[in-house]
């Protein structure tokens, strides 16, 4: 069995993550699935390998001994548009997966996942569907309620959401499946991977200069 | 000085301190009479002698005999036939570059004028002039028509009414020139300083009555503004003159002199903050009886009674007042009684200068200043407790200025002590966070970890392994959910829930299915705290192992639901499995394994912690664990301990 891109060929996937025990759990689960896994220990092995082939997917860790995978998933966005990028957590707390899709990562894969999850998780990403924990989302519907001082946690510019996609993140936040959300807000079913993929698209800030100017927007920094 | 450290000191001591303070003061006072006596000779106005007409012959109950002014009569109660002095004097027409005047600088208590038999002069018609307490004199040009070259015949007739004896003072003829600027002095002197020391009453009068009204436990200040209001109406009203009607008015305003006189006294007891002595109220006794007798009798009785009981009040008011006033100067030794006592003193002595004058002991012109004296201390009282006032004033703001600062002090150590307190409180809140945190990780990672390290030792399988890393993981995830501020909505925490028992749930083939009966899920709970949620996720793991475990079920149901009996609304959370159940066995044991009780122990000590409801069914058809969820959460973990 083979996973298989829409050209046909085998979706070749970039792991970045040093622990090696983890790292062979996460490969054999992808390998084992059809995917063409390359994987990397450090940030200069992965850059060496992103010279080398553009990956479909890219997975990775955040903490990495020579640098932060926060680097290499802004990189890796502005350098190939087309790849989507998932982090690696262990615990799937906001402070890192938020970090990671402000940079633009578009999901998150957990270390202990089991092998079926894991496989289900990057075929679902590379369908268009991101996914997103209830704690994640209720991390950003919190942030979206105005209150005088922002809570504590990596800055998150929430100002373009909609009121619909803020509903959706409060239907998961509250544990609702996308079907029982899509019958509570009167959408398809099939519409909410799309939502979620735009809130995810949203949250992005692209550069370091739009950073700052969200930042400003949202009175984080003062001039 | 205070009371206090003179009762305290012994009595020779005391007399001592006593002659210390009293001798210099009286020395004083002795100076002040001095003074005021040597004042009053030079207060006398000097008339121009060059035109004196003193030689005069009385033509006085038919009876007629010369006499040399300034001349006393016999008191009388008729204005029948009064007394009537003439005299001559020689006019030259060449020397009349200005017209003629005749001039008289005293006289009681009327007088008509006639030069030649034409009377020139009438002073019943001005009111003031025929008062007996004022000292006014009149002029009257002569018109030329009347003055022969040579000698002229004038006539003057004294208009007397008693207890008080007729007087007449010197009479001037001559150039107006030469007689107005004496004129002129004595008017001053004795009638404009008279009436501007009277406005000068009045307005003290309706300050002090304000500070009266204002403050009304000082009455000080109305017995001092009644005194002035008094002075003032008997100095403004005009005695009636004889043999007017209104004789009722001359009577009340007879008795305003030692009603006054009686007020200062009070004032002065109470200003130096003595009680006023119950007896003391005899002090007006006289001034009253003045007054009915005014009401109910003819015009003269009230008078001869104003001077029989009146005029001596008025003398045994001021030398109680310097009593009083030396008593306070002694004791308080301030400048306020000085000033007072002085004042005192020398209103006393001019009210002594006019009884030797009234009584004819001291021959003067008969010129009385104890009117004067007086209104001029009343001035001098009013002005200084305007002063005291205003001193007053400003302590009061020295003392809010002190208020400001001080309560500025105050916030400023309030607000440190509540940095302080907030410090503390907040590194209190850590240290129980610390605790509950280091709790929570003992009863679930800790002993998972415990287990991993004892399953690797034995070289145990690995999947039994792996299950208990998974449930550390798991339970890592949950402590760290817990610690997020969910606002009181145990919805979002069961959302992370649902996320993580799906996990759990997947490889093992069963299904989660998760109903939430009503709209809105669960009531808020504003009171929900970190650990409650804790308590309440780890119930359903619990619940949920178990079906998983030791059920062998296919399928396992939550259920969330808010219900509403009378007493407010409620949450439940069931969990249901169709697995084979288990026996309950009494309250707590299972019939299943002891790993089995022990857990359904843990879920109901959790649900108890709580304040919540566990309610276990179990039978072949599957177990249901009913979660019933308190109204309020308990604020403290009464039962962790």
């Amino acid at each position: 069995m083979s996973e298989q891109g829409e050209t046909g060929e085998a979706i070749t996937i970039l792991l970045v993550e040093d622990d090696a025990p983890t790292c062979w759990r996460l490969q054999d689960a992808l390998v084992k699935a059809g995917y063409e896994v390359r994987s990397a220990g450090t940030l200069g092995e992965a850059r060496s390998a992103l010279g080398e082939a553009t990956p479909r997917v890219l997975l990775t860790d955040l903490r990495l001994p020579d640098g932060h995978g926060v680097e290499l998933i802004r990189e890796v966005r502005q350098r190939f548009p087309d790849t989507e990028i998932m982090v690696i957590s262990a615990l799937g707390d906001e402070e890192s997966v938020i970090s990671a899709m402000t940079v633009g990562a578009t999901g998150y894969l957990l270390k202990d996942a089991f092998p079926t999850d894991i496989a289900t998780t990057v075929r679902d990403l590379v369908a268009g569907h991101s996914p997103i924990s209830a704690s994640i989302a209720r991390f950003i519907v919190r942030r979206t309620q105005n209150s005088a001082e922002p809570p504590p946690g990596p800055a998150l510019n929430t100002a373009r959401l909609t009121p619909r996609e803020i509903d959706i993140l409060w239907g998961i936040a509250k544990g609702f499946s996308y079907a029982e959300i899509a019958s509570h807000l009167g959408l398809s079913r099939q519409t909410v991977p799309g939502h979620i993929k735009n809130i995810y698209r949203k949250l992005e800030v692209h550069t370091r200069s739009e950073a700052v100017f969200e930042a400003v927007q949202q009175g984080l920094i003062k001039l | 000085m205070s009371e206090i450290a003179a009762k305290a000191t012994i009595k020779p001591a005391r007399r001592r301190l006593l002659a210390a303070r009293l001798v210099p003061y009286l020395l004083l006072q002795a100076l002040i009479v001095i003074a005021t006596i040597l004042g009053l000779r030079l207060l006398q106005p000097s008339d121009p002698d060059d035109f004196a007409l003193s030689g005069f012959s009385l033509r006085e109950d038919g009876a007629t005999h010369p006499v040399t002014l300034p001349h006393f009569t016999s008191s009388r109660y008729s204005l029948a036939d009064p007394p009537l002095y003439t005299g001559a004097f020689t006019f030259r027409r060449g020397d009349a570059a200005s017209g003629w005047s005749v001039f008289l600088p005293r006289f009681s208590n009327a007088v008509e004028v006639a030069v030649n038999g034409v009377v020139v002069l009438d002073s019943r018609r001005d009111a003031n002039a025929n008062r007996p307490d004022r000292n006014t004199p009149q002029i009257a040009l002569i018109p030329a028509s009347l003055l022969r070259d040579g000698s002229n015949e004038l006539t003057v007739r004294l208009f007397v009414w008693g207890p008080l004896k007729g007087f007449l003072d010197t009479v001037y003829v001559g150039p107006d020139a030469a007689l107005r600027p004496a004129y002129e002095t004595r008017t001053l002197l004795f009638v404009t300083l008279p009436v501007v020391f009277s406005a000068w009453q009045s307005i003290l009068a309706v300050i002090l009555a304000i500070m009266w009204l204002m403050r009304r436990r000082e009455p000080v200040y109305g017995v001092l503004a009644a005194a002035m209001v008094l002075g003032v109406v008997q100095a403004f009203v005009p005695p009636p003159v004889p043999p007017a009607t209104t004789s009722r008015l001359a009577s009340v305003l007879l008795a305003s002199a030692p009603t006054e006189s009686a007020l200062i006294v009070v004032f002065g007891v109470l200003f130096f903050g003595w009680r006023w002595p119950r007896y003391g109220t005899l002090l007006f006794a006289p001034g009253i009886a003045v007054f009915v007798v005014g009401l109910i009798a003819g015009p003269p009785l009230p008078r001869i009674l104003f001077l029989l009981l009146g005029i001596p009040t008025v003398g045994v008011c001021l030398v109680l007042m310097a009593c009083v006033t030396a008593a306070a100067v002694v004791r308080r030794q301030d400048a306020a009684s000085f000033t007072l006592g002085c004042a005192v003193s020398i209103v006393l002595t001019c009210w002594v200068h006019d009884m030797l004058s009234v009584s004819e002991i001291v021959t003067n012109e008969r010129i009385f200043v104890s009117r004067l004296s007086y209104s001029a201390m009343l001035v001098a009282i009013g002005a200084g407790l305007t002063w005291r006032f205003a001193r007053a004033l400003n302590q009061v703001d020295s003392f809010a200025g002190q208020l400001v600062t001080r309560v500025r002090e105050a916030e400023e150590r309030l607000k440190a002590s509540f940095a302080r307190e907030e410090a503390r409180a907040r590194a209190a809140a850590l240290a129980n966070e610390r605790t509950r945190l280091m709790r929570d990780l003992h009863d679930g990672l800790g002993g998972q970890l415990v287990s991993i390290v004892a399953l690797s030792e034995r070289g145990h399988e690995g999947a039994t392994i792996t299950d208990a890393a998974r449930a550390a993981l798991k339970d890592l995830r949950l402590v760290i959910d817990s610690m997020d501020d969910i606002g009181g909505d145990l919805m979002l925490a069961l959302g992370s829930w649902r996320e993580r028992a799906a996990m759990q749930l997947r490889p093992h083939d069963i299904a989660l299915d998760w109903r939430v009966a009503t709209p809105q899920g669960l009531p808020l709970h504003p009171e929900l705290r970190p650990w409650h949620v804790i308590q309440i996720v780890r119930i359903l793991d619990e619940a949920v192992t178990n079906a998983v475990k030791h059920a062998h079920a296919g399928n396992i149901a939550v259920t969330i639901e808010t219900l509403d009996a009378d007493q407010g609304p409620y949450g439940v959370i069931s969990v249901t499995d169709d697995g084979r159940g288990f026996a309950l066995a009494g309250d707590c044991a299972a019939a299943g394994t002891s790993q089995t009780a022990r857990g359904l122990r843990n879920m109901r000590s959790r649900a108890a912690r709580c304040g919540a409801v566990l309610d276990l069914g179990s039978d072949a058809s599957g177990t249901r664990v009913r979660l019933q969820l308190p109204q309020i959460f308990p604020d403290s973990d009464a039962a962790a301990s």
